[in-house]
């Protein structure tokens, strides 16, 4: 029953909330509820605790840095100037390329990372023989450090290397890919889709894989072939996964730097400097922390809007689960 | 309760495809080749992989010798020590921000109590601030706290793992309500809830968060950075790093330690896979 | 769904709002420990001194570095931490902010003297190391010092050669470039010889050891009558764009261009490179000379070119100590200090294995008659290192604003390398420099 996990309209408003079963919900007697909402307390402080401690407050912290203007190094008495680091930014039409250009990178990388990491979880839920070894071969390159795996890239896409070598050899151009301006962000979301691809399928198999199976077997004796099943059975049960790799995926792009340190230090002619990786050479680069906070306030407001955005795309419209 | 005993073999309707098996070996192909190709250069001298790269000859897969000494080097200096501190931090970590994430998962995906969607937003903002922004903030905290140059300073900010919660809130939900129904009927409390009826219904996800855990602690580099300045509490990313010094680079160890930390979290998710792979929902119902 | 929606927005308002009011303002709110009159004194205290280098305990011998200075001065203990070049920073940016006197000593860059000195991280030493002006080269004490004060004892010094592989050059035919610092080779010489040897087949032509750096590439400029980067008083006000540096800045990005020198490479990996008989030319600094030891090449060395018509220029450059104003051992930090950087010539350089070249002339004679310069080769690069360091030597830009100066010309020349107009990317710098340096104007 649905309608005991949602019984009032007014809790009703988490992602699984169905409006439906929220409508047959009956109320029921407050010591249950004060029962459940002690033991929602008990379950909730260490998390919560961790969450304000080491999240939050810092973060906090760093909203208020954001509105002062100090000397690089910190060190020196800062001066309280409101909104001004933030009026200096969007004063700056370099910051409005940066900007734009991390909501492009965004809009590219995730679709592709998502529709791939999907495809490979389809594919390695089939019966297929040593899957599981198949399925660790495609996670192995989010285990490599990813300074490790950049740095090896770096060197595997030089002009003069590897992969260039055996394009030449098999009658190709060799490409700049990050040394020019047109291919350095494709090569970045190459490398960062090589790492991040076999991490998100890891989850998605575990979403595939707990799908009830008559599911499928209904499918099959409606004699629908693979395309639509997929579109009529993975899919809508594979929200709630989907959802979390979307939303996860999305973060963790958005604060993407370390390839971009390591690969191009976002040239060239600024053609993979994103939001991050600006704020993180402000903030240690440059050691100005207050512009650098400004910074990461604005990319964490954006972030923000898109991830709210997938959590109203991917809500669910039908319960599932139980009868 | 009713009784679905289904196995997630994967058999999903009839036997073996085989477009299912060549997709997957030519996929799986394309990712490990690169991966591999670092083990080649992990086996040999830093020279050798520049000698090797252009143009495209035998060599680039296949050293003039192989080689430990890159790992032999590694191992004999400090990265030695800083591995064995990287997997007890993790261990730690991981254990204590997985208890964390599930009882907070539960209460955010089954219990009904006011403000559960502000905690929960809470929890989603958690993950979206990027650490760089609040690594040195914290630092300072943990200087104040006393935390700083000791082992629980390194274990503490992974232990706060939003997208771990996040990841089995979206687990639970899926849990039939019927199963909690059924349990409470017979008295038992949240606690005995959460351990006996959703635990054993949730190896993926479980070990899915612990991997996520695992991962964020095993690959932090900031944070050991400036919040530790003891070379007895150093962490491996943070000794590899220095395979880089200010006009050179040793290749051959960069390629080393990266592979040396590859191994741990891909032994892992092997392991795992083995055993949690199967604790399904419908499995679990007996 | 929607409620959730409104809910992560509010929720994340009210939070911030909440937390904001407990976080409340901070830092920067006490002053700078003021630079009390205190002396270097004649006898040992008992102290332990932390110290943050770049390094390796073992593998670049800081170990015995430190060895013989406790072994000199045992009632002083230095917790040495290694720390990776690249990090150097932000990890001075937290420990600073800590203002706990951790560390008490620290590796710092000389061109950022200024910056060190203006942000409160390098204590004013005037007083205490003045008196040893004499005992450096002139260079590194300039590069250590500051608006007429010293903030940093200088450790070392470096400059900058022409390696040649032998074995390439006869390949193709091609000269060896002369030793002699006062016939030294040109640019647009070594252009056309690096061509030749590219077309009998080697990978590459010319490397410079440190692509796209400051450090390696201001000379170019230099040689053909460019600033350092700046003007002003205070070397605020960009100067990247004049004839010197566009026409220096073109040369640059046609070796690529033409293939004589390979793009995507970085600074870490050109010593490979050149080790792997991959280039016939590397510049590059003395730290190579101990690997071409080591290695098979058959190896020759040349005085860095010059422009056709323009003058010799040569980098120079490197560590020095600076103190923590912070720091709660000041005497024995200094004394650490001294020995490293003073006492016999520096017991730095004179107890590293693979030593640098030092900053004082008494330990330059200890540099000289190391193993590694008695080869025939290695003769040549001691008379030329001598001569440049002391002849040719140009320091960086001193400025408060070098940080970002360093930076924005790191990209600038990263462009140039990557096809884009010389003129187009110094402006493009130029634009930057401003908006960066705006924060340092009165």
């Amino acid at each position: 029953m649905q309608s005991r996990r949602m019984p009032d309209e007014r809790l009703a408003v988490g992602l699984g909330a169905s409006r439906a079963g929220a409508n047959r919900a009956r109320r029921r007697p407050s010591r249950q509820r004060r029962r459940e909402a002690l033991w929602a307390a008990i379950f909730l402080a260490p998390a919560l605790a961790a969450i304000l401690a080491l999240r939050l407050a810092p973060a906090a912290e760093a909203l208020v840095t954001s509105l002062y203007r100090g000397f690089p190094g910190g060190l020196r008495p800062q001066v309280f100037v409101g909104l001004g680091n933030y009026q200096t930014l969007f004063l700056s039409q370099a910051y409005w390329e940066t900007i734009a250009r991390t909501i492009v990178f965004n809009l590219v990388i995730n679709p592709l990372q998502i529709a791939m990491a999907l495809l490979l979880a389809v594919v390695m839920t089939r019966k297929i023989p040593a899957r599981s070894i198949w399925r660790v071969l495609v996670f192995i390159p989010a285990t490599i450090p990813i300074v490790g795996s950049s740095i090896a890239w770096g060197i595997a896409l030089q002009p003069q290397g590897p992969v260039n070598a055996i394009l030449s050899a098999l009658g190709g151009s060799v490409q700049p890919f990050f040394t020019s301006p047109q291919q350095s962000m494709a090569s970045i979301i190459l490398v960062a889709s090589w790492v991040g691809i076999g991490y998100w399928m890891i989850f998605l198999i575990s979403g595939i894989d707990a799908i009830p199976e008559e599911l499928f077997e209904a499918a099959k004796l409606d004699k629908a072939g693979p395309i639509r099943t997929f579109f009529h059975v993975t899919i809508p049960l594979l929200k709630r996964p989907l959802l979390f790799v979307l939303v996860a995926d999305t973060v963790a792009n958005f604060v993407l730097f370390v390839p971009i340190q390591v690969l191009t230090g976002g040239g060239p002619e600024s053609s993979t400097t994103m939001q991050m990786f600006n704020a993180y050479r402000t903030t240690f680069g440059h050691s100005s922390k207050n512009m650098g906070a400004a910074e990461v306030v604005i990319l964490s407001l954006i972030m923000l809007a898109f991830v709210a955005i997938q959590f109203r795309l991917l809500r669910e419209d039908s319960p599932r689960g139980s009868k | 309760m009713r009784s679905r005993a289904r196995f997630h073999t994967g058999n999903r309707i009839g036997g073996t495809s085989w477009v299912a098996t060549v997709s997957a070996v030519l996929l799986s192909l394309l990712f490990i080749i690169p991966a591999f190709w670092m083990m080649i250069n992990s086996l040999r001298p830093t020279v050798d992989i520049f000698e090797s790269l252009w143009p495209l000859s035998p060599r680039v897969i296949i050293p003039t010798s192989l080689g430990v000494e890159n790992y032999l080097t590694l191992f004999g200096g400090p990265f030695g020590r800083a591995f064995l501190v990287s997997m007890a931090v993790c261990l730690l970590t991981v254990m204590i921000g997985l208890v964390l994430s599930v009882a907070a998962a539960y209460a955010l995906a089954v219990l009904r109590f006011p403000g559960r969607n502000a905690i929960f937003a809470a929890v989603v903002i958690s993950f979206m601030v990027p650490f760089e922004a609040i690594a040195i903030p914290l630092s300072q905290l943990f200087n104040d706290w006393g935390l700083t140059n000791t082992f629980m300073g390194l274990v503490l900010p992974g232990v706060c793992n939003g997208l771990a919660i996040f990841n089995l809130r979206q687990h639970f939900l899926s849990v039939p309500t019927s199963y909690r129904e059924a349990a409470t009927v017979d008295g038992a409390s949240e606690l005995r809830v959460l351990w006996s009826v959703f635990v054993p219904v949730s190896g993926p996800a479980i070990s899915n968060s612990a991997l996520l855990i695992f991962l964020g602690q095993w690959s932090s580099y900031l944070w050991p950075l400036i919040a530790v300045s003891s070379p007895s509490l150093q962490v491996a990313p943070l000794a590899l790093a220095k395979a880089f010094t200010e006009h050179s680079a040793d290749y051959g160890a960069t390629f080393a330690g990266a592979m040396a930390l590859a191994i741990v979290p891909a032994t892992l998710m092997l392991i795992l896979q083995r055993f949690f792979g199967r604790l399904a929902i419908g499995s679990g119902e007996k | 769904m929607r409620h959730f929606t409104i809910s992560l927005g509010a929720a994340s308002v009210a939070l911030l709002l909440a937390l904001t009011g407990c976080a409340g303002a901070t830092g920067g709110s006490e002053a700078a420990p003021s630079a009390a009159a205190w002396t270097i004194p004649d006898s040992d205290p008992t102290a332990t001194i932390q110290v943050i280098g770049i390094l390796d305990p073992v593998k670049e011998g800081m170990n015995a570095v430190l060895a013989a200075f406790e072994k000199d001065h045992p009632t002083i203990k230095v917790e040495y931490e290694y720390v990776a070049f690249n990090d150097l920073n932000s990890v001075l940016d937290s420990r600073m902010a800590n203002k706990d006197g951790n560390p008490d000593v620290f590796w710092a860059d000389q061109p950022r003297t200024a910056a060190l000195a203006t942000r409160g991280f390098a204590a004013d030493i005037t007083s205490q190391f003045g008196p040893f002006k004499d005992k450096w080269d002139p260079a590194p004490y300039a590069s250590s010092s500051y608006q007429g004060k010293l903030y940093g004892v200088p450790i070392a010094n470096s400059t900058q050669l022409l390696f040649y592989n032998k074995d390439l050059l006869d390949k193709a035919g091609v000269a060896y470039p002369s030793a002699d610092p006062a016939s030294r080779t040109t640019w647009e010489q070594l252009t056309t010889d690096a061509k030749s040897v590219v077309a009998k087949g080697a990978a590459n032509g010319l490397l410079f050891g440190q692509f796209d750096r400051y450090y390696q590439l201001e000379p170019l400029s230099g040689s053909l009558g460019g600033s350092a980067g700046a003007t002003g008083d205070d070397n605020l006000t960009p100067d990247i764009t004049s004839d010197a540096w566009v026409k220096a800045m073109t040369w640059y990005g046609s070796i690529f261009a033409d293939g004589v020198s390979p793009r995507g490479v970085t600074a870490e990996q050109t010593d490979s490179l050149f080790l792997a008989g991959k280039a016939a030319y590397e510049v590059q600094g003395p730290w190579l000379l101990p690997n071409l030891a080591k290695s098979d090449i058959k190896w020759g060395v040349a005085a860095q070119p010059m422009f056709a018509g323009g003058k010799a220029e040569t980098p120079t450059g490197s560590w020095s100590l600076a103190l923590s104003p912070y720091s709660d051992a000041k005497e024995a930090a200094a004394i650490f200090m001294r020995w490293m950087s003073i006492d016999g010539g520096g017991g730095y350089t004179l107890n590293r294995p693979d030593p640098e070249l030092p900053a004082t002339p008494e330990a330059k004679k200890v540099y000289f008659a190391r193993d590694l310069f008695a080869s025939e080769e290695g003769k040549k690069a001691a008379s030329i290192i001598d001569f440049e360091s002391s002849n040719t030597a140009v320091p960086r830009l001193s400025t408060v604003g070098y940080v970002e100066f360093e930076d924005v010309l790191g990209r600038a020349y990263s462009d140039i390398r990557n096809g884009t107009e010389a003129k187009t990317a110094l402006e493009t710098a130029t634009t930057e420099l401003k908006t960066a340096w705006a924060q340092y104007g009165k």
